[in-house]
């Protein structure tokens, strides 16, 4: 058929603008990503853990005695957690590289920047994107291990001496997910390639890492943990929890105020990247 | 109707500049509904006007209002009814052409299920309803342009910018997109802006056109104005030296420029063919040829671009 003859409807009931204008953004990116199967693998991966603290807790409710190894408390949530951030860090690798890079290189940052959106609207359902992902192995998880041990063990946690876990939790989950979600979606919008931009991620994450292991088990420079990204939010962790030290360390406050800036770091980077025009001066 | 009322965006002593670099320098205009050609060279500014319109860019100086509005106050409200087509490759990596433009007409802010609808609808008024499910990386280059035509159009805008709209198309695609796009504008009434460094893309869909060159505006006015019978032009084909023709041409007040088969010349107001004849003749040389012409868009354009044309 003819292009002349075919129809084309006029729209005219033009709706107000969205108040969550980024959730289209948001949803469709999500879907994209769970429907690759190695990636769901990797999400089921990630649950492993949970599953092992699940039946520590069972065993010691079962076994009382095989507490005195495996002891059940609220220090548990807390190992638990900061274990969860090698996976909030594999997830974000394989999900969130590409999510500003691809669109760099494929122009299609424009397609989304031509349309009623602001350039917050976009980085947050970006974000959104990861954040998601990440919270989804770290707060899910970590408020169902809560239940599970409730549950399960209520002498010890139905409390009101423990009602700090539930928000710590939270907190945690949510520390854990919005900077490694920051640093990942900032990195991805330095390139414009999704590969390029997933090893970079991996290198500064394990490579600030093994920097930190060498100056504090070679030198004993215990400000050394302040380089790393995980070190910094395992520390936040160890406070909220109560955690004794892996190594040398310092007060949990310097690890907030290098995470502080690091985030700034990033909205830093993502105001130059996420822009409709280069300009290059 | 007022001149203000009719028209969809007015610019007035605009400047922008990328750093350094000034890209539009004092340009004022106006674009009418209807459909305007945006015409110059790679390097004259078409798409960083363009840009300025979307709210991309601030103006150093100057005002510009689309439909009333400041893009650089009220950018969202001005994006929202302007469909724009990027000179650029532009896709979603992983998306088929239905899932692209409908996402494109949700983030326009139509509700899902009509965006959903939209885009199936427009999908086929562009062509590519059997190859609506495929992923648009495996698209050709022809295929991609109307895709990218199809998301500037879901949201059904009240301004078309198309930036480039037939780059990298053969000529059986380019005309098939110029057969759309002057549908758009003639039988939908859409009003749209066709930026082209190509003159008879412009000519063939456009009313009015604004020549655009090294960030001033060099000509603006309906097409009709521009190529109008305001002078009389023919292609003349000489048999001997042309010089001595053309210097006394160039006396005479006409102008030429070097055609296809011999010159293409321009006379001054009140001159005939016999004009040609007569020079001619003084000069010592043959007229071989000798065809009645219009002035073109392209001979508007160079003129207004200042080169080219001798005289």
């Amino acid at each position: 058929m003819p292009i002349y003859d075919q129809g084309y409807r006029r729209y005219e009931a033009r709706a107000p603008l969205r108040r969550l204008r980024s959730w289209p953004i948001t949803r469709e990116a999500l879907r994209l990503i769970l429907v690759k199967r190695a990636f769901l693998g990797l999400l089921v991966v990630s649950f492993l853990p949970f599953l092992i603290r699940v039946g520590q807790i069972y065993v010691v409710t079962r076994f009382p005695e095989a507490g005195r190894m495996l002891p059940v408390d609220g220090r548990l949530f807390g190992e638990f957690l900061n274990q969860q951030i090698f996976f909030t860090i594999l997830l974000s690798i394989f999900g969130g590289a590409g999510l500003i890079a691809n669109d760099l290189r494929t122009g299609a940052i424009l397609v989304y920047l031509s349309r009623p959106l602001t350039r917050r609207d976009y980085a947050l359902g970006k974000l959104g994107v990861l954040l998601a992902l990440n919270l989804a192995v770290t707060l899910v998880p970590g408020l169902l291990l809560y239940a599970v041990a409730l549950g399960l063990a209520p002498e010890p946690f139905l409390h009101w001496s423990q009602g700090w876990i539930g928000p710590a939790i939270v907190v945690h989950a949510f520390v854990i997910s919005v900077v490694v979600s920051f640093v990942a979606l900032a990195v991805s919008a330095l390139t414009r390639s999704a590969r390029v931009a997933g090893l970079a991620f991996f290198g500064l994450v394990f490579g600030l890492e093994l920097v930190r292991v060498v100056l504090q088990q070679g030198f004993g420079r215990r400000e050394a943990m302040l380089l790393s990204l995980q070190a910094d939010l395992q520390a936040i962790g160890q406070a909220l929890f109560g955690l004794p030290p892996t190594g040398p360390s310092l007060h949990w406050t310097w690890p907030v105020l290098v995470l502080v800036l690091a985030g700034l770091a990033c909205v830093g980077v993502l105001r130059s990247r996420v822009r409709a025009v280069e300009i290059i001066t | 109707m007022t001149e203000a009322e009719e028209s969809l965006v007015s610019f007035k002593d605009l400047s922008v500049s990328y750093g350094l670099v000034q890209a539009l320098s004092g340009v004022s205009g106006t674009i009418h509904a209807g459909p305007t050609g945006l015409l110059g060279p790679n390097g004259a500014g078409k798409t960083t006007l363009l840009k300025t319109l979307l709210g991309f860019l601030s103006p150093d100086r100057g005002r510009m209002t689309a439909f009333g509005l400041d893009p650089t106050r009220e950018p969202l409200e001005v994006r929202r009814r302007v469909g724009y087509l990027p000179e650029q490759d532009c896709h979603l990596p992983g998306m088929t052409a239905a899932t692209f433009v409908a996402f494109a007409g949700e983030l326009s802010g139509l509700p899902r299920a009509e965006a959903i609808s939209r885009a199936h609808e427009v999908l086929y008024y562009v062509g590519l309803g059997e190859a609506r499910y495929r992923n648009v990386e495996t698209y050709s280059t022809g295929m991609k342009q109307r895709a990218k035509l199809a998301q500037a159009l879901v949201h059904d805008p009240d301004l078309l910018l198309l930036d480039e709209p037939t780059n990298g198309l053969d000529p059986q695609g380019r005309d098939e997109m110029l057969s759309l796009i002057h549908d758009i504008a003639t039988r939908r009434g859409m009003s749209l802006v066709l930026c082209s460094h190509l003159l008879r893309d412009v000519e063939r869909v456009c009313d009015d056109v604004i020549v655009l060159n090294q960030g001033r505006v060099a000509r603006t006015g309906t097409i009709a104005e521009l190529t109008g019978p305001r002078r009389q032009v023919f292609d003349v084909r000489l048999k001997g030296d042309p010089a001595a023709f053309l210097t006394d041409l160039r006396d005479l007040g006409g102008e030429w420029r070097e055609g296809e088969d011999g010159h293409r010349v321009f006379l001054p107001e009140g001159h005939g063919p016999e004009t040609v004849f007569r020079l001619a003749r003084e000069c010592g040389v043959q007229v071989r040829h000798l065809r009645p012409g219009a002035e073109t868009l392209e001979d508007v354009f160079l003129r207004a671009l200042g080169h080219e044309i001798q005289g």
